[in-house]
């Protein structure tokens, strides 16, 4: 996927929010709130611009439908970031079917072993984005979603357990070696 | 949550460059970590307006009474 990496920024449309805002404003708020980091995880772990819209696009939509299903146990951003993970797999599992995928995990796995102090360079911000999901997609699919939900800083190590069905500690076990395995990963990009 | 030592540099551009030709000025950009990286990554990363025109199409036919069956329903 050559354009894979590619963010898309755009400027925004109030328009487009304006519509939202006509038919629900609670929605209008929710879609507000949580779309970006919602499409960002599934850019990144859709990694195809085209895909990650209409992913959350979907997601929204199961948001909207489900609404009266929210209980509060759980945040907002929570409760739609379990439907965006279990949208993402559900299509992930669909390709796995279909094509084979390359694996250089076990390479990535021993490299992360090392020392993670090392600085890592790009020459230019166009490079970030091509370089991020080049790293991310050479990492085992758990430390992916790891590192894609801790660096949303309103998510909490409980809430990315929840999410994960693990344990608090086992999420900061493995985000230490996810740190380690992305720092290595990325080197190799240079 | 105290991020790691690892420093994840690279050259950038400010914000406001971020769409500017090859050529312009760049300055230098340390991220402390991944998980600094992933911000500034998504902090640049907005969502196409034409999800939320594509949602509120989709949501207001949602709210539509549903179709009668057609004649070909009705065929055996």
């Amino acid at each position: 996927m050559a354009t894979a990496w590619m963010a898309t920024v755009v400027e925004a449309d109030p328009s487009a929010r304006a519509a939202l805002q006509t038919l629900s404003p609670d929605f209008a708020g929710l879609y507000e709130a949580h779309s970006r980091p919602i499409y960002y995880l599934c850019l990144r772990l859709l990694a195809d611009p085209a895909l990650a819209e209409d992913a959350t696009h979907d997601v929204f939509l199961k948001v909207w439908q489900r609404r009266d299903q929210f209980r509060g146990d759980s945040t907002w951003r929570t409760w739609i970031y379990r439907i965006a993970i279990n949208h993402c797999h559900n299509l992930q599992s669909a390709w796995s079917q279909r094509h084979i995928q390359p694996t250089e995990q076990d390479a990535l796995l021993d490299l992360a072993g090392g020392d993670d102090t090392s600085p890592l360079r790009v020459l230019e911000l166009r490079e970030l984005g091509e370089r991020i999901q080049t790293t991310l997609d050479r990492l085992p699919p758990e430390y992916r979603l790891l590192l894609l939900l801790v660096a949303d800083e309103e998510l909490s190590y409980d809430e990315i357990a929840e999410l994960t069905q693990q344990t608090p500690d086992a999420v900061r076990g493995k985000l230490h070696r996810a740190r380690k395995a992305f720092a290595a990963a990325f080197a190799a990009t240079a | 949550m105290k991020p790691p030592a690892s420093k994840l540099q690279c050259q950038h551009q400010t914000e406001d460059n971020l769409t500017a030709q090859h050529g312009q000025q760049q300055t230098g950009r340390e991220f402390a970590n991944a998980d600094e990286m992933l911000r500034y990554d998504a902090s640049r990363t907005e969502v196409p307006p034409a999800v939320a025109r594509r949602l509120a199409k989709s949501v207001r036919q949602q709210a539509r009474p549903p179709k009668r069956p057609s004649g070909w329903g009705l065929l055996p």
